[in-house]
Parts: structure tokens; C-alpha cells; sequence
């Protein structure tokens, strides 16, 4: 009964997170037998909407209608009784348990009072069949099957609640490019049946193979809403950066000097392959690409945090270890991690302990700490960086976002690192601390050192980079310098639109050598095995 | 620029979790000390009441470094300090050095054991220093069953040993408290005073953003074990030395009081948090508490028990009600 009805219509639905405006008056309509693509940029406000959608929150603002009927959708158990299921970017799945326990989780069918084991695989068997997984044995644990049958497997637990809309966050992410044909096949026949789908990706060359409908959030904001046929890849991306790079990047003067960082034919089997790469004194190299595509990887393994299976690091004709994090911090490197909270501070110290913390070893001197420097030291850089409230004792819990993530870029200052490798510096953090990071960032490139810049924000990428390397897919696919270095270049290779990017774009192709070693799909959270695009 | 909830705005919570509020306890107690003994604060008596809690000072030293390290507790603590005190006092006959050498080296190989299983293994180290307690208890009560090594006090070494917690040292000072004393202020020293006290606290409060400093955490809770056993071997030396003969059940409860008084102390048990100060007040409150408890009518030996056990629950609901109260979270 495939049909044009609205499935889920919102208007002037916001969202407000302490400080931002998360989602902002949005008017979005979902029919039914269509999938709706939500496209953006990194914090556009697509988790927000999703969430909201999923009744996340209770404390958005709006009007909601389901099949017409106006709703409120302020819990989770709200907006499944309504036929709303979501599935998330992280598998939500017991792994001890078996697929049919998991696909009938919560409502698992008992006969007097007993669970029936029979009515469950044969229930469970049902919804896998509407994921084409009729050969899976419903018995076997989760944690036994892969990866992209497990993505199924959860698509196939929320069909159980016969949902009337699905949304889908990134369901391609651990997907190899067959999978995903086979996921989208599932998807178009969905749909046929008159199931509505909101579909969020970063790839937009999936979002062009299976959405009927594209809506572009910026900002929070919608920007408009797409019929897929009738718009072309770089009229989305224009729409998600909102036209020209802003000019709040004034370039540096200072023109790059000697090569001091060499990294050739760094390997990480399964995570990214031969990539190698220069950075001259005082220049800033962005590394662009999606998310997933090994760029933390590559930072990671480059300065021996994870082990490279291949390759060197070279650092002023000398090489650095890429084996152990504490003698590359030595040698004079430094990796301000994405995951500041888990990875980067200890919350529960003091901003002075955080301050001091890369600078453990060197304020030791024979293992005798005698804090004589401290004080300098962290003044120095509560000082310099703006930490608010410029408090040393204070906990580092209770300083805001963007004030933590100036600790954390103050920490690796403070070890006065020769190369600089920044992971996602300025996610989630406000305008004001945003200004501070990119002068500080400036600021170490032009006393002569390395900076790598790595950043899914692309005003900030194409803004503060020399010139910007594009990851995808585990390789360095190309770069972009001078004014063919734009946003629209980046995000158009990044998504392997190779041809316009070479074209149009000016990417020059970097050398690709043939495979240094297999890929290994299936091992951790390997990459997707290349799609060989050109 | 906002800031988050600061404690600042929440000065009931930042105080519950101030090193002073264990010392306020400390001198609550002792002004109830007054009211149930005319002679509490005598010198006599404040030293005997330090002479009490001496040993679990020095075993809750060495645990505190665990605490801080965010591994929770050694339970091994009362095997540990059987098994050394036993190897001291059969050492003994060759001389008193070399008997609290062996003791020592001991505590010293057995937090080794911990802290390779701990630390580089990352066996969880709750199950681990259980399991290790029954393996340690058992071996020892194997090796030394139904024997009775005693200390003779007519020996040059015996009367050293015997000294150890019997003696005094300027004619008033119990050694034993001198050597809580000493204990206290390394300890001290080696957390704030040295690039491994650094790396602890780091590891303790965020495991992965210490690696990610340099820091290797590993070999940082192996060194926490290890400080941990020799601190139990040395508590179970001087706990020999009081009964002058090797004795496998001296360490009973000792593991449980010392993670009170590390608690009370203001050692967040998820790690990270704390200082020697507090640790030696929580140390204090436990020795006063058995001071003046049996001088209240009606608490023996078992009500103490359970005194202990409400006050460990409320001291660890507090400092989480107060943690939640100043934003901050350690779960």
C-alpha cells in the first residue's frame, strides 16, 4: 500500500542545549514510501532532530504529527508506540545473547508464564526474513555472526514492531560495498511497502543512490529540501557549507621553510595504507575526509599511540619511534586526542594537574618532583590561552567545554612539542574558545613547527591549513593547496567524487601503490574495502 | 562564556570533600572522648591511642596508593602481612636486619604478583587480590601448619623485633607510632613529591588520557601494588613483633579498616582524588572510634563491627550525594 501520505510532519520543532541552539524551528515532512535523507555537516543539528524524532528529549519545543494526528514525543516509549523506530550509529545488541532474543527483546513470547522457545525462533525467524536473512539460525549468539549481519539483525528488531516510520543513523558505517547494495535493496523494498524512512549519512553518494528526498540541515536550520533526482551532489554541498569559505581565517604571512616531518608509507593494516606525507617548518597540513576514514588512525599510529605495521616517521632527518607514545613525546611530538573527556583530561584533577600532566617525566628530573616550574608553567597558559575562571585549583569537571578543551591544547603546548597534531581541536566548543584555539594553533606554526589539522569543521580545515591532504577510505587520495584548497573541493573528494574533484576541483592525484598488505574487513572496526572509484 | 556548575556555588558539597571535614570529625570525636573519660586528652592517653591504630596507619598508607590509582582495594592485605610476619620471625635467628629484610621482601614480591596481575594482565583487582588472599592464606597455613615459631626476647635480635612495637623511642614515644609516623611522611613524599605520586593521581583519575600523556599506567599500578605490599609486610612485622610468634590470622579485618580509613579519608574510590592527610585523619577517626566506643555502655567488640560497617556505607554515600551535589560524577 505504498502511497504520498505524510508519515511524520514537524513544524518549528527546536531544541535547545545549555548555550546553543541545537535545532532551530524546523519544519521537515516525511511521507510515507519514501526514504528522506538528512544531510550536514558535523554539528548541523542532525543527532539533535534524530533524537527528538526518537523522543529523546522531553524538553523540545514545536508541533509533532504522526499520520496527521498531532503528538508529543517525549520519551523513547512515546515515540515507539507511535510507530517510530530508530536505529542507531551504535548496534544496541547483547552479544552473549542469541539473534532471536535480541531481535525480541522485551516482548519475548511465553506460555504460561514460561518463555516459548519454539514461538520465539519462529517469530524471530519472520523478522529476519524482511531483512533477507533467512539463513541465519536464530540461535546462534550475536557476538558469533559479523558485523553486517548484526547491522541487519537490528534493522530486523525494529521492523518487529511493525514501525511505520524507521530512522536510520549511518547504517553503512561498518558495511562493505556489497552489504550495502544488499541493505539498500532491503531498504527500496521497505519502502515499497509503504514503510517511511529517514535516512542520515555522511556519504552522499549513498545518499543519492537510495534517498527520494534530501533535506539539508545547517546550523541547526533546515536549508531546503531536495527532490533527489532533480539535484546534483555539489548544489548539496554548497547548500551544507552555505556558499564560500568565511574569511575569519586570515592566511599567515610567513611562508613554510625546510621539510622537518616525513612520513613515508605509514601502514596500519586494516586502518589506513601507504600514506605518506611532509609538513615544512611553519606550515599547518589539514587532513581532510569522513568520518571513518582512518584519519585518527593515521595521527594515532604516526606518533606511536597504536602500532604502524609499515613505514617511517622521519622528524628533522632523524627517526622518531612510531613504537612508544612517551619517547615520541620526547622526540618532541605531541597528539591532542578528539576525545577530550574519555582520552585527553582527567576531569577529576585540577586544571593545574592537567596543565602539568605531558610534563610529567620532564619535571621530574631523577624521579624527584619538586614543583618549583608548576606555577610559572600553568600561569603561563591559564594566561595565555583564556582558561575561564583562571583558577589553577579548580576541578577541570566543573570548566565549560570550550574552556577544557583549552586545557587540553594548553597540556601539549606546554611540552613545547615540535610537531603539533591536532584531532577535532574546536568540536563542540564555542565561538569565543574557537578564536583562542586557531590563534595558539597560528601561533606554533609560525615559531617554525608542524601542525597537522585534523577536522570534519571545513571552514576551520580549508581556513587554517596550508593546504589540506584527503583521506578516504584509508589513503591519502590527494591534496588541495592555494585557491583550489576550498570546502566544496575537500567535502566533494572526501566523498570520492574523484572525477569532479580532479577536474573542477583541482585535486591533484597523489601516487597510489598497489596494496602493501590485505585489507582485513571484519577485524576491529576495519574500513569498508575500497569501492575502486577511480 | 558559561561555565558549568561550579563548586563554588555548591560550598556544602566542596566541603564534605575538603580534607578538613575529616579532621572536623577527628576533633568531634575527640571532644566526645572528653565527655566519656576526664583523662582523654592526657598524653598517655592520646599516645596510646596512636600506638593502637599505628599498625592499620601503615597498612592504610600502602593502600591508599591503590585507592588513588583508581584499583579500588588489595584484599590480599591480611595474607600478606601473615606471610611476612611469619618469614620475619623464622629469619629471626640470623639476626634482626635480616629478618625484617625478609619480611619485607616478601610484601615486596607478593604486591610484585599483584601488580604484574593488576597492572600489565588487567585482571579485575577485586577478584584478583581475593583470589590472591586465599591462594597466600593457604600456602602459608600449609608451610607453617601447626607450627609455633616464637621470638625469644633473650636473643639480642628477639629483644630488637620484641622492640619494634613494645619499645619507645625519647622515653615516651611508642616506636611503633615513629614508625607510622615515617610511613605517613614517605608516603606523603612519594605522592606529591615525585614524578611516580604524578603519574599515579593521573592514572587514577583518567586511565586512558595517562597513556595518552605518556604515561605508562601499567607499570604505574604495578609500583601502587608493590608500595601497597611492602606497607602490609611491614604492618604484619610489627604486628609479629607484638605477639613475638608468627601467627597465620594477624592480618584478619585489617583489609576492611584500612579501606575505611582511606574512605573517611577522602580517597574517591574510583580513584584519582585524595591525599596522604586525609588518609592519616581517616586513619585517626578509626583509632579514636575504638577508643571511645568500648567506653560506651553497651558496645563490645561486635557492635564495633557493625558501627564500622554503617559508617563506611554513610561516609561513601556522602562523599557521592556530595560529588553529585558540585556537578561532578565518578561513575
Amino acid at each position: 500500500m505504498s502511497g504520498i501520505g505524510t508519515a511524520l510532519e514537524l513544524r518549528r520543532v527546536s531544541k535547545r542545549y545549555p548555550g546553543t541552539l541545537a535545532v532551530s524551528e524546523i519544519d521537515l515532512e516525511i511521507r510515507s514510501g519514501e526514504v528522506h535523507a538528512i544531510v550536514g555537516e558535523n554539528g548541523a543539528g542532525k543527532s539533535t532532530l534524530m533524537k527528538i524524532i526518537a523522543g529523546c528529549f522531553d524538553d523540545y519545543t514545536g508541533e509533532v504529527a504522526v499520520n496527521g494526528k498531532p503528538v508529543t514525543l517525549r520519551s523513547p516509549a512515546a515515540a515507539k508506540a507511535l510507530g517510530i523506530e530508530m536505529i542507531q550509529q551504535e548496534l544496541s545488541l547483547a552479544g552473549p545473547l542469541s539473534v532471536a532474543e535480541n531481535v525480541l527483546a522485551g516482548r519475548l513470547p511465553t506460555r504460561r508464564g514460561l518463555l516459548d522457545k519454539r514461538a520465539t525462533l519462529e517469530e524471530a525467524r519472520l523478522c529476519l526474513s524482511l531483512v533477507g536473512l533467512d539463513d541465519l539460525d536464530p540461535s546462534t549468539p550475536v557476538e558469533d555472526i559479523p558485523q553486517h549481519q548484526a547491522q541487519l539483525v537490528e534493522i530486523a528488531k525494529a521492523l518487529g514492531y511493525v514501525p511505520c516510520i524507521l530512522v536510520m543513523d549511518e547504517p553503512t558505517s561498518a558495511l562493505s560495498r556489497e552489504e550495502v547494495a544488499r541493505l539498500f535493496d532491503i531498504i527500496r523494498r521497505l519502502v515499497q511497502q509503504g514503510l517511511a524512512i529517514v535516512y542520515i549519512s555522511h556519504h552522499l553518494s549513498e545518499v543519492f543512490e537510495v534517498a527520494d528526498r534530501i533535506t539539508v540541515l545547517r546550523d541547526g536550520k533546515r536549508v531546503g529540501t531536495f527532490e533527489a533526482r532533480e539535484v546534483t551532489s555539489r548544489e548539496i554541498v554548497e547548500a551544507m557549507i552555505g556558499g564560500a569559505a568565511s574569511d575569519l581565517y586570515a592566511k599567515r604571512a610567513a611562508p613554510p621553510g625546510d621539510v622537518r616531518l616525513d612520513v613515508r608509507g605509514l601502514t596500519r593494516y586494516g586502518f589506513f595504507h601507504d600514506c605518506s606525507l611532509t609538513v615544512r617548518a611553519g606550515e599547518i597540513v589539514g587532513i581532510g575526509g569522513l568520518s571513518g576514514a582512518g584519519r585518527s588512525e593515521l595521527a594515532r599510529s604516526l606518533c606511536g599511540i597504536d602500532p604502524a605495521d609499515e613505514g617511517s616517521v622521519e622528524l628533522d632527518g632523524r627517526f622518531v619511534a612510531p613504537s612508544s607514545y612517551s619517547e615520541a613525546i620526547r622526540d618532541g611530538l605531541a597528539y591532542l586526542t578528539e576525545d577530550r573527556k574519555a582520552q585527553g583530561l582527567a576531569l577529576r584533577l585540577t586544571v593545574a594537574e592537567n596543565l602539568l600532566s605531558a610534563l610529567i617525566p620532564r619535571l621530574c628530573p631523577a624521579g624527584v618532583y619538586t614543583g618549583a616550574r608548576d606555577t610559572a608553567i600553568v600561569g603561563r597558559w591559564v594566561g595565555s590561552l583564556h582558561i575561564q575562571p583562571p583558577e589553577p585549583e579548580r576541578e577541570m569537571a566543573t570548566l565549560s567545554g570550550g574552556n577544557q578543551q583549552k586545557a587540553l591544547l594548553g597540556k601539549w603546548l606546554a611540552t613545547d612539542p615540535q610537531v603539533l597534531i591536532l584531532d577535532e581541536p574546536t568540536r563542540g566548543v564555542d565561538i569565543g574558545a574557537k578564536a583562542v584555539i586557531h590563534r595558539a594553533i597560528a601561533e606554533v606554526a609560525d615559531r617554525g613547527k608542524c601542525v597537522i589539522l585534523i577536522s570534519s569543521d571545513l571552514p576551520e580545515l580549508v581556513g587554517l591549513s596550508d593546504r589540506v591532504i584527503v583521506m578516504r577510505r584509508g589513503r591519502l587520495i590527494g591534496e588541495l593547496s592555494g585557491p583550489e584548497c576550498t570546502e566544496e573541493a575537500v567535502l566533494l573528494a572526501a566523498n570520492g567524487e574523484g572525477e569532479a574533484g580532479l577536474g573542477a576541483a583541482g585535486l591533484s592525484p597523489r601516487l597510489d601503490g598497489p596494496h602493501p598488505g590485505p585489507l582485513r574487513p571484519g577485524s576491529g572496526q576495519a574500513l569498508p574495502e575500497g569501492e575502486g572509484e577511480g | 562564556m558559561t561555565t558549568a556548575p561550579s563548586s563554588a556555588t555548591r560550598p556544602m558539597g566542596r566541603w564534605l570533600l575538603s580534607v578538613g571535614s575529616v579532621y572536623v570529625a577527628v576533633a568531634l570525636l575527640v571532644v566526645l572522648g572528653c565527655i566519656v573519660r576526664a583523662d582523654f586528652l592526657s598524653a598517655e592517653n592520646l599516645l596510646q591511642t596512636l600506638k593502637d591504630v599505628s599498625i592499620l596507619g601503615i597498612v592504610a598508607v600502602g593502600l591508599c596508593f591503590i585507592t588513588l590509582g583508581g584499583h579500588y582495594v588489595d584484599l590480599s592485605i591480611p595474607a600478606i602481612m601473615a606471610c611476612s610476619g611469619i618469614v620475619a620471625v623464622y629469619v629471626l635467628p640470623s639476626g634482626f636486619g635480616a629478618a625484617l629484610a625478609a619480611g619485607l621482601a616478601m610484601g615486596v614480591a607478593l604486591g610484585l604478583v599483584n601488580g604484574l596481575m593488576v597492572g600489565y594482565l588487567r585482571l579485575n583487582p577485586i577478584l584478583w587480590t581475593l583470589a590472591a588472599m586465599s591462594l597466600v592464606d593457604g600456602i602459608t597455613r600449609w608451610a607453617y601448619g601447626g607450627k609455633w615459631i616464637y621470638a625469644l626476647h633473650d636473643t639480642p635480635s628477639g629483644a630488637v623485633f620484641g622492640s619494634l612495637y613494645a619499645g619507645e623511642m625519647l622515653g615516651v614515644v611508642p616506636t611503633t607510632v615513629v614508625i607510622f609516623a615515617a610511613v605517613a611522611v614517605v608516603g606523603d613524599a612519594l605522592l606529591r613529591r615525585t614524578g611516580f605520586g604524578r603519574r599515579l593521581k593521573l592514572t587514577g583519575a583518567a586511565y586512558e588520557a595517562a597513556r595518552l600523556s605518556g604515561v605508562d599506567p601499567r607499570r604505574t599500578i604495578m609500583w601502587a601494588f608493590v608500595f601497597s605490599g611492602l606497607a602490609s609486610a611491614l604492618g604484619g612485622v610489627v604486628k609479629t613483633s607484638f605477639n613475638m610468634y608468627g601467627d597465620v590470622d594477624i592480618g584478619l579485618t585489617y583489609d576492611f579498616q584500612a579501606v575505611t580509613a582511606v574512605v573517611i579519608g577522602g580517597v574517591t574510590l574510583a580513584g584519582g582524588r585524595g591525599s596522604m592527610p586525609g588518609v592519616i585523619g581517616g586513619v585517626l577517626v578509626i583509632g579514636l572510634l575504638g577508643r571511645i566506643l568500648p567506653l560506651i555502655p553497651g558496645i563490645g567488640q561486635d557492635q564495633q563491627f557493625i558501627i564500622r560497617g554503617v559508617i563506611f556505607i554513610a561516609v561513601v554515600g556522602i562523599s557521592m550525594y556530595a560529588l553529585r551535589r558540585s556537578g561532578r560524577s565518578d561513575v
